[in-house]
């Protein structure tokens, strides 16, 4: 076990947050709601870092590397399904991931391939303007509504599908990894500046317990993602994001808590990265559906075992 | 970066387990409930502890010339589990090989290693630890206990708390005043069979022997029996506590706990779909745990400080071990308030300490508070 980068994860990871740099900074100005850069997910597609976990040395560990890395940046970008199952089953990016027909699927209005994860099977097909109603609200991913499946539509083979239901809840995990990060990191930044009876209100053990709190559960998070990026196992998989659903609960909310007010505004670019986690709470049947999943392979209902 | 183990992590896991089979009695668990310091743990430890050094089980990570094999801290680390899973047959004597003795190793003379690392090796020494007082626990710059130089020895008064194992221990790790401040403050390896100690248990809900106070009336110690350099035991103290905090692997017991717990509900099918979301949830945080232990143990073993991270890690055990507890309370009460398993009792004797020892929760936190986010402390309030 080794927590540090090997040389070839330092150069790739190298190579890829020199890519994001110019995404890092919030934008000047306000920012909408929707905070997704078709120009980062342009040069995604052309850097050849959606097709990782096909180069020799590499694989899902350092696609989930790569998603809570990306994650960590103010604007969206559909990375984790590509990398982590499209280029394995060869389906063109952006990826979108359904969690049935009828709900609103983050990426769909940007996406040339939509998986469609349903009890007893998956499909993908192409999404279209049909099938795929553009919302409006106040989540920062672009999400359309998924009113059928697509008319190519494939079932895919019981391996794929596994795969798929396996490596999107990795996906999720370490895009949520990430994005907590991002928020914890800016309300750090944020509560060393603000001043408040005459010092920052970082000084202030109310807020600096529970801010420590939060960061020991953003790491845990980015480690069990990754572990389970690591095992691509499908226990693993459902404790990590299980992990994350639950810690992100508390997080989002002490990172507005400890931002006032101001973190209500467009202005202020926290909301870019917790109106993406609020998105992410209820992903996949939301934690109730990741702990029941955790329950039954660790201890099977008697008439399945 | 890489989440496996080696083949020789995985034959020293296995060994261990062999070795506990093999030697753990069939009244083990029961044994194990009586807690670290009861007199049968403390006896059965003097029993196994050699047997454990026999098969290079007690201190591979330890120097050659100490008796070790240069294993890594990842190893012994497995060992750890396999142990603490099963109740920890070392008893008290995880402190010597976990903490005491890497102390001693850093810090210590040539003569204190010999003396010392020879007795741990040994597997028959228990050694307690005097930090804390009546005047300051989490506040450790505030202990009063004195230790007055006069030529080569110094005179000890005051008195310590909450010391787990001083009945039985035979050398106490001790931090006593030498000068003014925080760091005034040094570190003595004292035998306790020393004339004007007196120790007196405490009656607790965490079992036998496990607390205690001791007090010291002019209590002669060498200056030969002083650890490190005079007034710098706060860096001694720092250097232990970051073995201390992540040395015992708690979350191991406490998985083990849950899956006792769940099995017994699933034969009285009891195990209905809310008590399966508990119990998953207690061990995703025991599997979370798990990873900040290991990122600690990874730091450790490339000679890092990483102060924070043990901190963090402390933290992250101290709540997943109090979900098992809770999940136990919740929907297995009777097991809480029966003796139909002992490894429950035991889990949760363990459990509502770990917020308490190695530094209080909250001292974690500002740990990482201070080490992690860089933030300041309040004035003038």
């Amino acid at each position: 076990m080794d927590f540090d980068y090997s040389d070839d994860q330092h150069l790739l990871m190298t190579a890829f947050e020199s890519l994001l740099e110019r995404f890092r900074a919030p934008p000047p100005g306000q920012h909408g709601y929707v905070a997704y850069s078709g120009e980062l997910q342009a040069e995604l597609a052309a850097s050849g870092f959606l097709e990782i976990t096909g180069q020799p040395g590499f694989g899902l560990l350092e696609a989930a590397m790569m998603t809570e890395a990306a994650a960590h940046c103010p604007v969206s970008v559909e990375l984790a399904a590509s990398a982590m199952l499209g280029a394995a089953l060869g389906l063109a990016a952006p990826v979108a991931v359904a969690w049935g027909v009828g709900r609103p699927v983050r990426f769909l209005p940007v996406a040339r391939t939509v998986v469609v994860i349903e009890d007893g099977r998956v499909t993908a097909g192409t999404p279209c303007a049909d099938i795929a109603r553009p919302v409006t609200g106040v989540a920062a991913y672009p999400i359309a509504v998924l009113s059928a499946l697509p008319h190519d539509a494939r079932q895919l083979s019981g391996t794929e599908a596994a795969t798929v239901r396996r490596r999107a809840l990795i996906g999720v995990a370490a895009e949520a990894a990430g994005l907590m990060r991002g928020a914890v990191g800016h309300t750090v930044q944020y509560v060393r500046e603000r001043r408040q009876f005459g010092q920052p209100l970082g000084n202030f053990q109310a807020i600096q317990h529970r801010l420590a709190e939060d960061a020991q559960l953003v790491r845990a998070c980015r480690w069990l993602a990754f572990r389970a990026a690591y095992a691509d196992d499908a226990k693993e998989a459902a404790v990590a994001l299980l992990y994350a659903q639950e810690a992100m609960r508390k997080v989002i909310n002490d990172c507005h808590q400890f931002s006032g007010a101001m973190g209500l505004t467009l202005e202020f670019p926290l909301h870019l990265w917790t109106y993406r986690l609020k998105v992410l709470q209820g992903e996949a049947g939301g934690r109730g559906a990741q702990a029941g999943s955790v329950a039954d392979q660790l201890w099977p209902l008697a008439d399945a075992a | 970066m890489e989440f496996g183990w080696t083949p020789q992590e995985n034959a020293v896991r296995i060994k261990a387990r062999e070795f506990l089979a093999a030697n753990l009695p069939a009244d083990w668990q029961a044994t194990a409930a009586l807690s670290p310091g009861s007199q049968a743990v403390t006896d059965f430890s003097r029993e196994i502890c050699p047997k454990l050094h026999e098969a290079g089980l007690l201190l591979s990570h330890w120097p050659e010339e100490y008796g070790g094999v240069n294993a890594s801290a990842w190893e012994h680390f497995i060992i750890g589990e396999q142990l603490w899973e099963v109740g920890e047959p070392r008893g008290p004597q995880y402190y010597n090989v976990n903490w005491i003795g890497p102390t001693i190793l850093e810090y210590g003379t040539a003569g204190q290693k010999n003396y010392h690392l020879g007795r741990i090796r040994e597997g028959n020494v228990i050694w307690c630890q005097g930090f804390s007082e009546p005047s300051g626990g989490s506040d450790l710059a505030g202990i009063r206990t004195r230790a007055v130089r006069d030529g080569d020895r110094y005179v000890v008064n005051g008195s310590k708390i909450w010391t787990s194992y001083a009945r039985l221990a035979e050398f106490c790790i001790l931090v006593a005043r030498t000068g003014e401040g925080k760091r005034g403050v040094s570190v003595f390896l004292l035998p306790m069979n020393r004339p004007g100690i007196t120790v007196r248990p405490i009656a607790s809900v965490v079992g036998d022997g496990d607390l205690h106070e001791v007090f010291f009336d002019d209590v002669e110690v060498l200056a030969g029996e002083r650890l490190g350099p005079e007034d710098a035991g706060w860096e001694v103290i720092r250097y232990s506590l970051n073995f201390e905090r992540v040395g015992i692997p708690r979350y191991a017991l406490a998985l083990k706990t849950l899956d006792r717990a769940v099995m017994q509900l699933q034969a009285a099918s009891a195990f209905g779909p809310v008590a399966r979301q508990a119990a998953a949830d207690a061990y995703a945080s025991c599997e979370g745990a798990r990873m900040m232990a290991y990122e600690a143990v990874d730091q450790r073993s490339k000679s890092r400080p990483g102060s924070g991270i043990a901190s963090m890690a402390r933290y992250a055990i101290v709540l997943a071990e109090r979900k098992v507890a809770d999940f136990v309370l919740d929907w297995a009460p009777h097991l809480f308030s029966s003796d139909a398993d002992p490894m429950v009792a035991t889990h949760h004797k363990r459990a509502i300490a770990a917020g308490l020892a190695a530094g209080a929760a909250e001292i974690q936190l500002n740990i990482v508070a201070r080490d992690m986010l860089g933030l300041g402390v309040a004035r003038g309030l």
